[in-house]
Order: C-alpha cells, then sequence, then structure tokens
C-alpha cells in the first residue's frame, strides 16, 4: 500500500487506482513472502500433519492415526531418555554458559589492550561450527587423546570421558559452555559498556565496594541483555545437534541422544517419519512456551530497572 | 586530580574481582605490591585463556605429526617428525575435496546474503512505511519464523522441494537457507527502516522515481549498517550450517559444503588422527582468518543482531 497515501484520500479514489497504489508494495513485498510461505509456513502446517500419520516416508498408502505418535512419544523411553538428556543439556548449558559469560566479562569489562585480547580468546569457538567443535574435542578426549595422555603424566589413568555414560553427559555439556559461553560474555560485555560511568562514580563516592557496585548497579541495569542471553541461550540447546553428532554420536548406548537426534533419525535412518515429525511438534511447542515463558518471567527483573 | 581521593582503599575488597575501570595511575604507584584480588582474578583469566587456546594449539601441531607422535606426545612440538605429508594428503583427499567445498561454501554464503537481502529489504520497506493491520501482520508473519527451530520444518521442506523438482539441488538447498534467514533481515531492517526519516522517499519520489526505484536508489544505499550486520549474520550461520545442506543436498548429490565435507571425510575415521587434525585445520583456516580479519564487525554485529532481534 502506498506509504504517501493518508487512508482517507485513499478511500476516495476508484477502485482501479487503489491497486494500482498498491502494485509496487506488492511487488516489493510479495517474493520474500511467497519464499517464507514455502519454506517456513507450509512446511510447519505440513509437519502438524504428518505427525498424525503413519507415514513411512516413501510408500504411497499411510492411515491417518490422531495423536498415536504424540501418546507414542510420552510413552516411547528412547524419546523420554533424549527429552531428558535435552533439557538437562538446556537447563545446564544455560546456567553455565551465562555463569562463565558474566563472570569473564565482569573481569574484562575495561577498555585496557589486554583485556580486548582475552575478549578476542574466549570469544573465538563461538564463530566455528559446531560440528567441528565436536570433532576436536572427541579427538582429544578419546581413550588415547591429548586430554588422557596428559592426565597419564601426571600419574592419572585414562578417563572415560567419552565412553561411560556419566562423563559423556557432562563431556557434552562442557564442550557446549567451552563453545559457546563467549557469545554470551560478548553480550554482557556489550550491556556493562552501556552502563553511564557516572553511576559507578556516585557508587564510589557512596562509598560502594567493587562488588557492590557489580550487585546493585551492573547487574540491574544489564537485566534486558540478561533476558535476551537466558532466551537465546535456552532456545538454541535445546535444539541441540551438531556437536552431539560430532562428539559422542549419541552414545555409549544411546546415554547423550537429544531430541533433534531422535527426530533426524527417526524420520530418515528409521522411515518413521510421522513419529519424527511428532516429536519435532512437541520440540517446537516447548521451544516457543519455555522461549515466551522466560521473556515475560524476566519481565520484573527488567521492571525494576525502569522504576 | 578528582582519582586521588578515591574512597575506597585496596583492602576495601580483597577477593572480589571487580568489573574494574582502569586503575588509575596514581594508586598503582602509591602501592607497589597488586592486591590478592588483581592476582586471584589475572591467574583465573590466564587459565581460562588457556583452556580456550590449548585445543587450537594442538589441532595445528597435531595436523604435522605422525600418528604414533600424536598419541604419545599430543602437546609437544616434535621438529624431527614434522611433516606436510598429511596435510597434503587431506588436501587431495578423494573422500573431501577441501579446496572445492571452500569454493561451493563461499558461493553458497554469497548467493544467500544476496538472495536474502534482496528479498527482504523492500518487504522491509513496506512493513516500516505502511500503516494498517496488514503491514503489522506481515511483520508478525516473518517474527514468528524466529521461534521456529529450522529442525522442526526440515523435514516437510524436503518433500516441499521434492514437490518443486529441487531437492538436491543447490537452487533448492539456497532457497530454503534464504527463507531461514528471512525473519532476523526483515525485523532488523524494519526496525532500522522506522529511524530512516520519510522525506528521503518523498524526496525521490517528487523526482519522479517510482516507488520501487525510489527504494532502491535512494533509501537501500543509506541501509549500509543494518546491511553489513546482516551479512555478518547470515555469513557465520550459512557457512557452519550442517544439518540442512546434509538433508536438502544429501550425499547423493555430490555437493559438499565445508561442515557436511568434514563430516564425510572424519565422520568414519575419527581415530585416524592424521586425517582428523589435517582436515579439521583446513576447514577451519577460513574461519579463523575472516575472524581475525574481521573481528570488530563480526562482534558488533552479533551485539546489533541479538540485542535489537
Amino acid at each position: 500500500m502506498a506509504a504517501t497515501l493518508s487512508p482517507a484520500t485513499a478511500r476516495r479514489r476508484p477502485a482501479a487506482r487503489v491497486w494500482r497504489d498498491r502494485l509496487p508494495g506488492i511487488v516489493m513485498g510479495g517474493p520474500a513472502v511467497l519464499v517464507f510461505l514455502a519454506m517456513f509456513i507450509v512446511p510447519m502446517f505440513l509437519a502438524f500433519v504428518l505427525s498424525l500419520t503413519d507415514w513411512n516416508g516413501y510408500s504411497l498408502n499411510f492411515t491417518f492415526i490422531g495423536f498415536d505418535n504424540y501418546a507414542e512419544a510420552f510413552r516411547n523411553p528412547r524419546t523420554v531418555d533424549a527429552a531428558i538428556f535435552t533439557a538437562v543439556v538446556a537447563f545446564c548449558g544455560t546456567v553455565l554458559c551465562n555463569g562463565v559469560g558474566l563472570f569473564i566479562a565482569a573481569l574484562i569489562a575495561g577498555n585496557s589492550r589486554a583485556n580486548t585480547l582475552l575478549r578476542t580468546i574466549f570469544f573465538y569457538p563461538y564463530i566455528i561450527s559446531a560440528l567441528i567443535i565436536g570433532f576436536l574435542w572427541s579427538a582429544m578426549l578419546s581413550p588415547e587423546g591429548a586430554v588422557n595422555g596428559l592426565l597419564g603424566h601426571v600419574g592419572l589413568g585414562p578417563v572415560p570421558f567419552l565412553t561411560e555414560v556419566g562423563f559423556a553427559k557432562a563431556s557434552v555439556i562442557l564442550t557446549i559452555v567451552w563453545s559457546h559461553f563467549g557469545f554470551n560474555m560478548i553480550l554482557f560485555l556489550a550491556g556493562i559498556k552501556s552502563v553511564p560511568a557516572e553511576y559507578f562514580e556516585a557508587a564510589t563516592v557512596d562509598g560502594a565496594s567493587k562488588w557492590q557496585q557489580f550487585r546493585n548497579v551492573t547487574l540491574p541495569l544489564i537485566a534486558p541483555v540478561f533476558t535476551v542471553n537466558l532466551v537465546l541461550t535456552l532456545v538454541g540447546l535445546l535444539k541441540v545437534y551438531d556437536i552431539v553428532l560430532a562428539l559422542t554420536d549419541g552414545g555409549p548406548a544411546g546415554s547423550t541422544q537429544t531430541i533433534v537426534y531422535q527426530v533426524l533419525r527417526d524420520s530418515f535412518a528409521n522411515s518413521e517419519l510421522g513419529f519424527g515429525a511428532a516429536q519435532s511438534v512437541i520440540l517446537l511447542l516447548v521451544t516457543a512456551v519455555l522461549g515466551l515463558a522466560v521473556t515475560f518471567a524476566r519481565r520484573g527483573a527488567e521492571k525494576k530497572v525502569a522504576d | 586530580m578528582a582519582t586521588t581521593t578515591h574512597p575506597t582503599t585496596p583492602a576495601a575488597s580483597p577477593a572480589a574481582p571487580a568489573p574494574t575501570a582502569p586503575r588509575p595511575a596514581t594508586r598503582s604507584r602509591r602501592r607497589p605490591a597488586p592486591s590478592v584480588g588483581t592476582i586471584l582474578k589475572w591467574v583465573v583469566l590466564g587459565l581460562g585463556a588457556l583452556v580456550m587456546l590449548v585445543p587450537l594449539y594442538i589441532m595445528v601441531i597435531n595436523a604435522f605429526k605422525p600418528q604414533d607422535a600424536i598419541i604419545s606426545s599430543p602437546l609437544a612440538i616434535t621438529p624431527d617428525t614434522f611433516s606436510l605429508e598429511y596435510l597434503q594428503a587431506a588436501l587431495t583427499s578423494e573422500k573431501f575435496n577441501v579446496v572445492k567445498a571452500y569454493g561451493v561454501t563461499l558461493l553458497f554464503v554469497a548467493l544467500v546474503n544476496v538472495c536474502g537481502i534482496a528479498l527482504a529489504a523492500p518487504v522491509a520497506y513496506v512493513i516500516a512505511r505502511g500503516r494498517s493491520k496488514w503491514h503489522l501482520g506481515l511483520l508478525l508473519l516473518f517474527v514468528c519464523g524466529l521461534f521456529i527451530p529450522g529442525q522442526v520444518t526440515l523435514i516437510p521442506v524436503v518433500f516441499v522441494l521434492r514437490v518443486l523438482g529441487l531437492i538436491n539441488t543447490m537452487p533448492g538447498f539456497i532457497l530454503f537457507e534464504t527463507a531461514a534467514t528471512l525473519p532476523v533481515t526483515i525485523f532488523l531492517f524494519s526496525a532500522y527502516l522506522r529511524t530512516v526519516p520519510r522525506d528521503i522517499d518523498e524526496a525521490a519520489a517528487l523526482d519522479g522515481a517510482g516507488k520501487i526505484r525510489a527504494f532502491w536508489s535512494c533509501v537501500f544505499p543509506i541501509m549500509k549498517p543494518v546491511v553489513a550486520t546482516i551479512v555478518v549474520l547470515n555469513s557465520i550461520s550459512v557457512w557452519n550450517d550442517f544439518v540442512s545442506p546434509q538433508i536438502i543436498l544429501g550425499p547423493s548429490s555430490g555437493i559438499y559444503t565445508v561442515t557436511t565435507g568434514v563430516y564425510a571425510a572424519v565422520g568414519e575415521f575419527s581415530t585416524d588422527y592424521t586425517t582428523v587434525f589435517p582436515t579439521l585445520l583446513l576447514a577451519v583456516s577460513p574461519a579463523i582468518l575472516f575472524f581475525v580479519l574481521m573481528q570488530r564487525h563480526i562482534i558488533g554485529g552479533l551485539v546489533a543482531g541479538a540485542t535489537k532481534g
């Protein structure tokens, strides 16, 4: 619709004129809308429709089985285990990435050269593909890898980082934290630097210690950045896949499989497309609900700043 | 000087690692020994930096070593066994043509950027300038894309692409990746365009330029900063994407990006370190180089993308 026309003048024009005025808008917006519908909205509805069927992905006949796939998702021990592990990764990952990120950001918030260098060092893994991070750590954590070699030198036996359930789970989480906290740190740094210097000066004059300044000045003022960090990390970790595939390939004994791992395996390798689609729809709902819930829960913390 | 009347004594918070502003020079001169807190802070940061850098170091030095040297001394630089043959082998591997993968991935990055921006900029302009509820609805439609994980739609996307005849082809992959960039791009573009005064388009309209021409010739050039942000975000996400090329292009197409190529080359031989480390080094080098050269833009772009999005 022509931006330069007020609605009143548009109404007075004959219909043909109105459409001619709208044409540029349609030409400009149309292609993007079409591409988005074809690649996002239609597939999303298709995912829901598929989740109600028992289609295997290639045969010509399939039947609608209602919500059986959803019921199966809550019964199937494989899916339940994957859901629990995904939840653990998302929770621990979010807490650790933001905790470490905030801690380091607080330490290197100054503008010195050393701090700029440290910022680069802590951040660089974020721009490397998660798959490659996974392979790199997989090579280092394997029984004869570099980490065990190092431990051997100080007389510690080989640690089964990737071959024993508990260790493997911890390895996945810590590898994610290693590669991701730099991103959180960068956002926290941006938040800390946007706090006006006068606030710190005023707090210093009032005799506040560095810790009190951090607790009572910095932390409340970076509440919006905190929310963004929490939501982005949580939503990102709920769909974690690449790093698990490369690091443990879901093992040992399937203990580190995540929901997306299950979705892709069921949909393609296992030819249970309907079941895969049902799990992906559940993931979509959980992601949306948790993302919105965190956003709203943080509203309170952010409001305090506004007052 | 105001800083000399600083009321906090050095002992006020010995253990608290503080969000420090640079310390005033007068104070450190008065106090020759650094406080426990400062020492602790640098120990923590030093150890942290070590943890971040050692994996990179291991990857680099072990790309030039034979298997037994990698296993016996993964951290040592061993000049006597130094050899370029493993890197050479990775570079010419039949399983994974790295140079071709660089080219293919770069092509994808470039095309997705061009297509994404060409599609998103005009629609963002329409949204930013529109006043009706339709325009708001359009924005909401794209914004809800921000909350849909790509992996959820990927399965049905395969079928849509099959219907379009684009599965296992480059155009199909570019179409999907372009669509995936639209939500963030449109959101940031329309937020930016709201800050561009309308006088500019109205002046162009008075000069007789059509609406579309006025946009591309007068408004789009003003969008340079936000376009740079988007190019950074899209480039990183397309370069690093693994699942979509793996599934949309598929092994049958014979088209490998850097990530799917690494998976094909390393996936099954993950205990042959003379393949693993050189391949990873080759795969990572362009990304690290890009990061070193563009660091300020990358970090600025990520911050802008995350805090405005």
